[in-house]
């Protein structure tokens, strides 16, 4: 068998307040295959967003051990999991989090600035991603002269420029129409056909039902596995 | 990398200009005044030794030095004649003795000084008489009671005109002396540590002997030839004094040794005075902090984005730490801008040369980035060590 491109074992991760611990993801275990299509879904407060952030290596876990392509996650120091995020995840947030003050190009490139690339080969790369996404007339526009769905695409080319193996999306339908959902959906589909594993988290049953797998929590705990 | 942090950090100086022209006013004013001082003190101890320079006159002085009278009495017209015939390149020597005295004519009085000088003084000097002549060395050997007297003395006591051949009385410890006076000079400028026109001048002889009973020469001042290196003539005239009245008993002044002297007090006096505008540049660093410190809170969601696209805490650290330096390197820049039109506007109110001490430019932007990179680096560790989730969430 490949191994999993993520593997959770055995995940606890506590809050504590005072003398009450929040248990915010208990005891999960999960394996995700290269190219999966996961949903992960749950009411809020589930702890679905805290394991999309430990998946995404932005926290770390109270106990067990979370392996990204084989690594063991809990031996990274902050530089080394900064080359992580940077390499080898893709992050897609619902509120877009564009850097506002750049512009389309700009904000593409600079996951490739934090890899190190020479600036034209940044350039030509970030302006062959947001091809891929449809916005190559745009790239010189800044977020806020931007549409919902135009800046979702303009996050998207962000989280792909750098080729990583995983896609994590929160939410990232939330803030846009039905019809602009439809289509960020289709693009998630059409980077996922060319092999990325898109794991998406939701509460929204329509995107849900997009996905080949779908993972419930609730309480922290995986309710269901389909 | 550090191109696109520069352009982001003065993008964003661009887009908030005024707060950032406030925060950054302590370094302006900071480098404006460290620059004004320094432009200042250069300027200044430049246009004195310009001054010494253009005077021409090179003349070198020297003084006995000593409260022994033993010592003090080698001082004598016989020194002058050993230092004119054994060394090389003197030209002339002149001694002078003075004291501060009342001189009358008729009702009028003027209070200045009386020199003694032998009669080569005018010649030496290059100092003409405006009427009459200067006493002859006929006058010195016989000691006769003969006077010149300087363009103010000469102002105060015949201020309408004349004076020659008139008779002037010289006070001295309750007793008038009568002098005739011989001639009046003209107006000049003073040169070296020498005031002419304050004087009154009488034959060195007379003053020794008739008027006073000094028995030492004050001051010997020693003309070179022509062509002669006046620094080396200096040096054998110290040496010689060294010899026969021992180090420690003499003075010896060259323009040169006082221009420099002039000099040195002018840097010492400018680099203490830019020590302390120096430091209202760190003071002007607190306003880096503070405006470091709103920066880093207004732009943690923007530092959680980059963090998660992949920006090292190291990144983040460098990305404000640049940050804070191109601000201040912009501040120290405008700071040289304003020291460089203030003080030469300063120099053009003295009257004075301008000589910009261009190295001190480079020092003070080098300067204000280090301030920049100091008081930058706080925030920017509160900055890199952001919680990448919390940074996310922050509204």
């Amino acid at each position: 068998m490949e191994p999993a491109v993520i593997a959770l074992e055995s995940i606890r991760k506590y809050y504590y307040m005072g003398d009450f611990v929040i248990k915010a993801v208990d005891d999960v275990t999960m394996r995700i295959a290269r190219g999966e299509y996961t949903a992960v879904m749950g009411p809020s407060g589930s702890g679905k967003s805290t394991v999309m952030h430990l998946i995404g290596c932005l926290d770390s876990p109270s106990e067990g051990t979370i392996y990204i392509e084989g690594e063991d996650t809990s031996e990274l120091d902050e530089e080394d999991l900064a080359y992580l995020r940077n390499a080898k995840i893709g992050f897609v947030f619902q509120q877009f989090n564009l850097l506002m003050k750049l512009n389309a190009l700009d904000n593409v490139m600079t996951p490739l600035m934090y890899a190190g690339y020479p600036l034209r080969e940044r350039r030509a790369l970030a302006e062959h991603t947001l091809e891929l996404v449809g916005l190559r007339d745009r790239m010189k526009h800044r977020p806020n002269e931007l549409s919902g769905g135009q800046k979702q695409r303009i996050a998207i080319a962000r989280a792909l420029v750098n080729d990583p193996s995983i896609i994590l999306a929160d939410e990232p339908t939330g803030a846009l129409d039905t019809v602009t959902g439809e289509q960020i959906m289709d693009l998630f589909e059409d980077i996922n056909s060319r092999g990325k594993t898109v794991i998406m988290v939701t509460h929204d049953p329509e995107v849900s039902s997009r996905c080949r797998r779908t993972i419930h929590l609730r309480d922290g705990k995986i309710v269901e596995d389909s | 990398m550090f191109t696109e942090f520069i352009k982001l950090a003065l993008q964003s100086m661009v887009t908030s200009k005024l707060r950032t022209l406030l925060s950054l006013l302590g370094i302006v004013i900071g480098v404006a005044s460290v620059i004004t001082i320094v432009n200042l003190g250069e300027s200044a101890s430049k246009s004195i030794q310009a001054d010494i320079a253009a005077a021409g006159v090179e003349t070198i002085s020297v003084s006995p030095r000593t409260r022994d009278r033993e010592v003090r009495r080698t001082f004598d017209l016989e020194m002058a004649d050993r230092i004119r015939s054994e060394i090389p390149g003197v030209y002339r020597i002149i001694p002078t003795h003075q004291f501060n005295t009342t001189v009358r004519f008729q009702n009028r009085t003027y209070d200045g000084t009386v020199m003694g000088v032998s009669d080569e003084y005018a010649e030496t000097m290059d100092y003409q008489a405006a009427e009459g002549a200067f006493f002859s060395d006929m006058d010195n050997e016989e000691f006769r009671q003969v006077a010149v007297l300087g363009s103010l003395a000469a102002e105060d006591l015949f201020p309408d005109g004349g004076g020659v051949g008139e008779y002037i009385r010289i006070m001295r410890g309750g007793t008038a002396r009568t002098f005739r006076v011989a001639g009046i000079m003209e107006e000049k400028s003073s040169s070296f540590n020498i005031q002419f026109n304050q004087n009154v001048y009488i034959p060195y002889n007379t003053y020794a002997n008739r008027v006073t009973s000094i028995d030492f020469v004050r001051s010997y001042l020693i003309r070179t030839e022509e062509g002669a290196d006046v620094l080396a003539v200096a040096d054998e005239i110290d040496e010689f004094l060294e010899r026969v009245v021992g180090s420690g008993h003499y003075y010896i002044f060259t323009p040169s040794t006082i221009a420099d002297m002039a000099s040195s007090i002018t840097n010492t006096l400018s680099m203490v005075l830019a020590s302390i505008a120096a430091i209202s540049l760190l003071v002007g660093g607190i306003g880096i902090m503070n405006i470091m410190l709103v920066s880093v809170a207004e732009r943690t969601t923007e530092i959680g984005i980059r963090k998660a696209i992949g920006a090292s805490p190291r990144r983040i650290l460098t990305q404000f730490l640049i940050e804070a330096v191109t601000l201040t390197l912009v501040g120290g820049i405008l700071g040289i801008a304003a020291g460089i039109g203030l003080s030469s506007a300063a120099v053009r109110f003295f009257d004075w040369s301008f000589y910009p001490m261009v190295n001190i430019y480079f020092l003070a932007a080098g300067f204000s980035m280090a301030v920049g990179g100091f008081f930058g680096l706080y925030p920017a560790v509160k900055a890199a060590k952001l919680d990448p989730i919390e940074a996310l969430n922050y509204e």
